[in-house]
């Protein structure tokens, strides 16, 4: 072979091109700007032509040509390329140059840049007839059938990603009709959740931003827009369209647009420092290089910083492409808190509509609140008469002047055991240590009689920092206080008091002062941003107490919030008031002072709604409506990641290397010049619809030869991600042709094409392997042999949920979370995200639903080779490790699904002697053989006379706590045995394989 | 080497077409088929590059960014103009992640703890906040002017470590794992040991990237299964697992005798190994064992996990020829505080780091091991809030800084008590010898025999390598 290929002229494009634009376009090159001596080496009339020299290249004649002369020069005036230029030709690849010249200096246009032409075919079975002949060619053949079980399960396991039921096996195998079952299985909703895996890694889906604090982001609507669109079997090219553009659609629907999501799914940086515009350009460079990857199969990132070294693409076409994807606006912004160590998210959101179950519940709430909202206007009109008599009443009242009393502090205990001083006005000033929380207890007594009302005042100082209230910081001395509790005390005794209402002159956002009593740890009173002043909250007791004798208080002061958020200075007086209009705020007690005539409206409205809001009945209504509104609003929340075009479109430049902040020349939107040409283009629409036109080479032969590497293993061409020069050339160019032909005639028809491959003799081979296949054809690129391999990570787990019947097919919505080990979730940064094991239904549901984020994948996706979709992965490596066979065994999850299998073989077999047979046909679609029957009976006898002996161990095998699964087999000796057989089956290497 | 009979026969195939178990990945980049076609050798002639000074590396990465300038790099002048505003390019010119208001320059505190010592033969300065490791000094090599193009932790901690600022690339223990394997049949050869939380750049930063993935770094915990799911399943125990995995064996038999798949070889072979793990990982992980004498050198307490016990569990790891052990250590971002702070967790690092310096020279491990201290970047001489008044009581803290940071190697065939590089007197910008991420990690490729040039895959259809098309070798840190 080595030989042969010295003889053969070399190939242009894969030995000859590069070792030009390495060495020589730089000075010789498409580029006039820095072409010297009127010589481009890039072009076959440019290099026989010259410029200034006779002869560069003659086709043929390498002794007549200047080039070679040139490259073995000795002197270095002449010598090419020039010494200063640091470059150096090897002696094969001087060899190489003169083999080229001789054979006659031809130029080649690479394969991929032509569009695909319709190679005639004999017969009707494409497929087989174009694999055929390159079998025949090198003295192969197809190998056998493969057996039907395994036909069946190989079918399933591709199209559906599940294996087939044990009724699916037997209907199949008593003559059951081979088209049927691929019509089944493509028309089954379980097609769509298999493919949309493969699309997800293309489309770097993930429910998470990336990077340092990696939060959960809703983008999973997206997700289930995949997985419908494939089940639908969406044309191609309108799948490709809505993805790209679909909000940029005349009319566009809400499908459309949360097609968009494609590239909504994008990793972004929210760590503060970073530059806004920093992210949305790294954002903008990662949607060019995914388009290029996923439809044109061409590596476009190098063009980001130079002209592409061997494919015809140049910083201007990356920066034409990049202009399409630059009408982005910012998604994240500084802090609107400067002490944030996170920026501002605040990307486009696409709010979606409620499910029909929330809708219901909508209704539902919406009737309740218009009911409760006409109550409360008839209680508010009924009122105003009411409201006429307390007004008359409580200016009589003020007149009598009742009057707060600061009670005398007898004694001050903090839970913190800080330093206090009783202050000459009655107060109580804490010093030293400033704990992190503390609980108050303040005991007091005083002689007034008949108290309606307490009074606590949280008082500034100046030895307090930033003068107080709060004590724990200077610049914000803020308190919140959780609890306020009093009691009275007699003869040792201590009797809580009710509190009716709090009210305070001010209450920071989310922190009213009602929290402070209505028993809640969580809820409190604080002051932020009004720091620096004397703050006061009245608190109104339900029962006046006579305090006939004059008896002690015991108040309570819990402030838990932590960071020395407590009170630095603190008041506790009360009044005797039965009318209450001493436990008015200040501002209510000035209006009634004022004569009614005297009164503008803004003050009479302050006045109603006070009174108004002292109605118990009112106030509860209020409460009661409140709490409504917030159920009906939480039932929207629900958003996804779109696409989102800004109205102005931005200018784009040429990015000198790549760096945002170094423009060079300004560029509009168009496509590679290599490539078809589009005409007045302007958005993202014109791209997607250029992608997907039929005179694009790349788009379709890249879609199907993806599809035939998931169905074979490996791809026509070897490099799915590359179709440039540099790419392995296809092994059955006129077969990928033909498909990607067919795929644009039949109206870019996915399941047609699989459909297709599926039914040939070439898919339906056995996949056993001879030693001389195994000689002849190791990688197996000729597919003289069905392929074998490992199954990707979420087929692996489906696979065994199915077959211990766990698998739950509850579709789409919101990411599960299933068992995982604990603490995989630490992260720094706030809104950090829990992982909360999900104890139903869900956590069996296929594995295209797990939350996949990104700073921790699922760990046994991890270790089968999932990628963490930050970036699109075209194809998963499939790699055979230990840390793989650890995770079939023993991870709790597959663990789970043992017990589940086993009970599932003693449940379903009819007689003890059929089990064998039953678990080899429900996990494999055989019987087993008798090896395999003495193996396993080998292994049932084991476990069952060590299980018969102890039988102690019998409930910490079955009843471990990270099992959900309740089993129903009652004898527990033949469970925990038959727990081990299944173990040992979900790990076989047939199990794990699609073959 | 390789039990499996289907590598001598198929090994190139058998390489491309799956993975491979831990012992056999080795010098699998050296042999792969595009390593060769641009070197016109013969696979099986082709060993490293050349002559390796390290076999292996302790690679130690202070998450955060550590304040070099109170640890390694004195500048008085600094000192000398401490609360005075700072230069305006140095505000100007400058990306900052948070200081928003010309700052003020900042100096290390004029106090004893903080002063520093010319140590050992060399007379290397180093802070009083690190005695230990003043006590090694003669053994370490620090570049002083080692500088990095991101100031964001996560794009930063990427860029050093995978020399790529997004995701997706392969982190440089992947890279050596790749190139050189590991030399334990029954260990992964790159394992991670993380205190405190995860860093901001995830699994990214020991991830293999597009390499193969049984290169990437395997974390060993320090609670719960040191390796996941190396525990069996509740109630079964190690003998008893013997029996299934016999059983799993025996039927995967049937199926290789069957379908003649060298796949199914190298899976009983994984699941042998799987077996294996089980007992030497927690053996590994168990430092009971380990003398008093040894204990009292790191400061480790057995059961506890902490800095100083990875630190110990590197040695271990090594010992049994882990290629590349990765410590990550969390909490060294001190934005404010920063002269409180930064005694406090040089106190955590000191003892153990010198521990390991001096135990792996006892054990003459040293000559053949690296030792790396690193960050993602380092912090600037400039105070962020509260002004610095120089005062050890001050809140100041220090921002993030790119253009210029202090690291050091030790041992693996590094310049032994030595100084390499030179900030300018404010401890800003490089005044002599300056060495980008790229020149660092071609350096240590290089220790490890390993041309930074040609240890590449291939991949998008282009070689990718660690140090992107740049990256020279520091020769003045080579011994």
């Amino acid at each position: 072979m080595a030989l042969q290929a010295e003889e053969d002229a070399p190939d242009f494009n894969r030995e000859i091109r590069p070792i030009l634009a390495e060495n020589c376009f730089h000075c010789h090159g498409p580029d006039e700007k820095s072409r010297e001596g009127d010589l481009r080496l890039d072009t076959f009339k440019g290099a026989t032509e010259g410029g200034e020299f006779a002869d560069p290249v003659v086709p043929g004649k390498p002794d007549e040509s200047e080039l070679i002369a040139r490259i073995h020069s000795k002197d270095p005036e002449e010598l090419m390329p020039p010494p200063d230029s640091k470059r150096t030709l090897t002696k094969k690849e001087k060899k190489l140059l003169e083999r080229w010249i001789a054979s006659g200096a031809k130029y080649e246009e690479h394969w991929a840049w032509v569009s695909p032409v319709r190679a005639s075919v004999p017969g009707n079975k494409p497929v087989d007839a174009f694999i055929l002949r390159r079998l025949e060619k090198e003295g192969l053949e197809f190998s056998k059938p493969a057996t039907s079980g395994n036909l069946l399960r190989r079918l399933s396991l591709d199209l559906i990603g599940l294996p087939p039921s044990p009724d699916d096996f037997e209907r199949f195998s008593n003559g059951g009709d081979y088209e049927a079952e691929v019509d089944r299985l493509l028309a089954s909703p379980r097609f769509g959740e298999r493919w949309a895996r493969h699309w997800l890694d293309l489309a770097r889906y993930a429910d998470s931003n990336g990077f340092q604090a990696d939060q959960l982001r809703p983008s999973w609507a997206y997700r289930d827009w995949v997985i419908n669109a494939l089940n639908s079997n969406m044309p191609y090219d309108q799948f490709t369209i809505e993805q790209i553009a679909g909000d940029l659609l005349p009319k566009s629907d809400l499908r459309q647009k949360i097609a968009t999501g494609f590239h909504r799914t994008v990793t972004c940086n929210v760590e503060a420092g970073v530059s806004p515009e920093g992210n949305r350009m790294n954002q903008v460079f990662d949607r060019v290089n995914t388009t290029a990857t996923v439809w044109l199969g061409v590596t476009l990132e190098c063009a980001q910083c130079h002209d592409h070294k061997f494919d015809p693409f140049t910083m201007k076409d990356y920066y034409s492409l990049f202009a399409y994807f630059n009408n982005t606006p910012i998604e994240v912004q500084p802090p609107s808190n400067k002490n944030d160590v996170s920026h501002d998210f605040v990307g486009p959101y696409l709010d979606l509509p409620l499910s029909p179950e929330q809708q219901r519940k909508a209704d539902q709430l919406d009737e309740i609140i218009a009911d409760l909202t006409r109550e409360r206007e008839k209680l508010n009109e009924g009122s105003e008469l009411e409201f006429v008599a307390w007004q008359k009443s409580a200016m009589a009242s003020l007149a009598s002047h009742p009057k707060w009393q600061a009670m005398k502090v007898t004694a001050f205990q903090s839970s913190g055991g800080e330093e206090h001083r009783v202050l000459k006005d009655g107060s109580v000033l804490l010093a030293g240590k400033v704990p992190d929380t503390a609980t108050y207890t303040v005991e007091v007594e005083t002689k007034l009689k008949d108290i309606t009302g307490f009074r606590l005042e949280t008082l500034t100082h100046p030895d307090l920092p930033g003068k107080g209230p709060g004590r724990g910081d200077a610049v914000r001395p803020n308190f919140v206080l959780h609890e306020f509790r009093a009691a009275l005390k007699t003869g040792g005794k201590e009797r809580p008091i009710a509190l009716q209402k709090a009210e305070a002159d001010f209450s920071q956002k989310n922190w009213s002062v009602a929290g402070a009593i209505d028993g809640k740890a969580k809820t409190g009173w604080a002051i932020s941003p009004q720091f620096g002043k004397p703050h006061q909250a009245i608190f109104e007791l339900a029962e006046p107490i006579p305090n006939a004798s004059g008896s002690k208080f015991v108040f309570q002061l819990v402030q838990n919030f932590g960071k020395g958020r407590v009170i630095g200075n603190v008041r506790i007086s009360a009044i005797s008031d039965p009318s209450g209009v001493g436990s008015l705020q200040p501002g209510i007690v000035a209006i009634l002072k004022k004569s009614e005539g005297k009164r503008n409206a803004k003050q009479v409205e302050k006045l109603r709604s006070h009174f108004l809001n002292s109605d118990p009945k009112l106030v509860r209504l209020e409460a009661q409506l409140a709490r409504l509104k917030k159920e009906r609003s939480d039932l929207k929340v629900d958003q996804t990641l779109v696409m989102v075009e800004l109205e102005k479109p931005r200018k784009t430049h040429i990015l000198k290397r790549g760096n945002f902040l170094a423009p060079d020349v300004e560029v509009s939107p168009g496509t590679p010049t290599r490539l078809p040409k589009l005409e007045n283009s302007s958005n993202r629409l014109d791209l997607a619809k250029w992608l997907v036109r039929r005179d694009n080479p790349l788009t379709a032969r890249v879609a199907v030869n993806r599809w035939w590497a998931e169905l074979f293993g490996n791809g026509i061409v070897a490099t799915l991600e590359d179709f440039g020069t540099q790419s392995e050339p296809p092994t059955h160019p006129e077969l990928l042709d033909w498909l990607a032909v067919e795929l644009m005639e039949s109206g870019w028809d996915m399941k047609h094409i699989l459909k297709i491959i599926v039914m040939s003799q070439t898919y339906r081979q056995s996949s056993r392997l001879t030693p001389e296949l195994l000689e002849k054809d190791p990688r197996n690129l000729l597919f003289a042999r069905a392929p074998r391999f490992r199954m990707d990570a979420e087929r692996l787990r489906d696979n065994a949920l199915t077959i211990s019947g766990l698998l739950s097919t509850k579709m789409h919505g919101k990411p599960i979370m299933p068992y995982q080990p604990n603490g995989l979730w630490r992260q720094t940064g706030r809104n950090e995200p829990k992982w909360v094991e999900q104890k139903d239904e869900n956590r069996w549901r296929r594995g295209i639903y797990i939350v996949y984020r990104r700073a921790a994948p699922y760990p046994s996706m991890v270790n089968f080779d999932a990628p963490d979709r930050s970036s699109c992965t075209v194809q998963r490596p499939r790699t055979n490790t230990p840390i793989q066979a650890l995770t079939m065994l023993n991870d709790p999850a597959y663990v789970e699904m043992a017990l589940a299998l086993a009970d599932r073989i003693l449940t379903e077999s009819k007689a003890p002697n059929e089990r064998v047979n039953y678990a080899f046909g429900l996990t494999l679609g055989r019987s087993a053989t008798s090896r395999e029957v003495k193996i396993i009976e080998e292994l049932v006898r084991n476990r069952g006379e060590y299980y018969r002996e102890n039988q102690n161990k019998l409930n910490v095998v079955l009843k471990s706590p990270k099992f959900f699964y309740k089993p129903r087999h009652e004898n527990k000796i033949e469970l925990a045995t038959w727990f081990h057989v299944a173990n040992a089956l979900l790990n076989l290497d047939e199990v794990m394989t699609r073959n | 080497m390789n039990p499996n009979p289907f590598l001598t026969q198929n090994r190139r195939a058998f390489l491309q077409k799956t993975g491979f178990g831990f012992g056999s990945a080795a010098f699998a980049s050296l042999m792969n088929q595009d390593a060769a076609a641009t070197t016109d050798q013969p696979l099986a002639k082709l060993g490293l590059h050349h002559a390796p000074k390290a076999k292996r590396v302790i690679y130690i990465h202070l998450v955060g960014a550590p304040s070099h300038l109170d640890l390694f790099d004195f500048k008085p002048e600094l000192q000398k103009r401490t609360g005075q505003l700072c230069p305006d390019e140095f505000f100007d010119l400058n990306q900052l992640a948070f200081i928003r208001e010309q700052p003020n320059l900042l100096g290390t505190p004029k106090d004893e703890r903080f002063a520093f010592k010319r140590c050992g033969k060399s007379g290397t300065e180093i802070s009083n906040l690190l005695p230990n490791l003043q006590g090694v000094a003669d053994e370490m090599c620090f570049i002083k002017t080692l500088h990095t193009e991101q100031f964001n932790h996560a794009p930063a901690q990427m860029f050093a470590l995978t020399g790529f600022e997004r995701f997706g690339r392969p982190s440089i223990g992947s890279w050596t794992s790749y190139g050189l394997g590991s030399e334990n049949q029954n260990l992964p050869g790159f394992v991670v040991l993380i205190t405190g939380q995860v860093l901001g750049a995830g699994n990214s930063a020991f991830g293999s990237g597009f390499l193969p993935t049984i290169h990437q770094g395997v974390e060993f915990r320090s609670k719960g299964d040191p390796v996941l799911f190396l525990s069996n399943p509740d109630g079964v125990s190690h003998g008893e697992r013997r029996v299934v995995v016999d059983a799993v064996k025996d039927l995967n038999q049937v199926a290789l005798d069957d379908v003649g798949d060298p796949e199914i070889a190298t899976r009983i072979n994984q699941y042998e190994m799987a077996y294996r793990m089980q007992t030497s990982v927690p053996e590994l992980m168990d430092i009971k064992s380990e003398p008093k004498r040894i204990h009292e050198m790191y400061g480790t307490e057995p059961g506890q996990s902490s800095f100083a016990n990875n630190c110990l569990l590197a040695r271990r790891l090594v010992e049994r020829g882990v290629r590349f052990v990765q410590l990550f250590d969390q909490g060294w971002d001190h934005h404010g505080g920063v002269f409180d702070n930064l005694p406090k967790k040089a106190r955590q690092v000191d003892q153990p780091i010198a521990a390991l310096i001096k135990d792996l020279r006892e054990r003459g491990l040293l000559e053949d091991t690296l030792i790396v201290w690193n960050a993602e970047f380092g912090r600037t001489p400039m105070a962020q809030g509260t002004s610095g008044d120089g005062s050890t009581q001050s809140k100041a803290g220090r921002d993030h800084h790119k253009e210029a940071y202090s690291v050091w190697m030790a041992g693996g065939g590094t310049k032994p008590g030595h100084v390499f590089g030179e900030t300018d007197e404010l401890g800003y910008g490089i005044a002599k010898d300056p060495v980008h991420v790229h020149d660092f990690n071609a350096t240590i490729l290089h220790l490890l025999g390993i041309d930074h040039e040609r240890l590449t895959f291939r991949y998008q259809g282009r070689q990718f390598r660690l140090t992107d098309v740049h990256g020279k070798v520091v020769k003045g840190v080579l011994a």
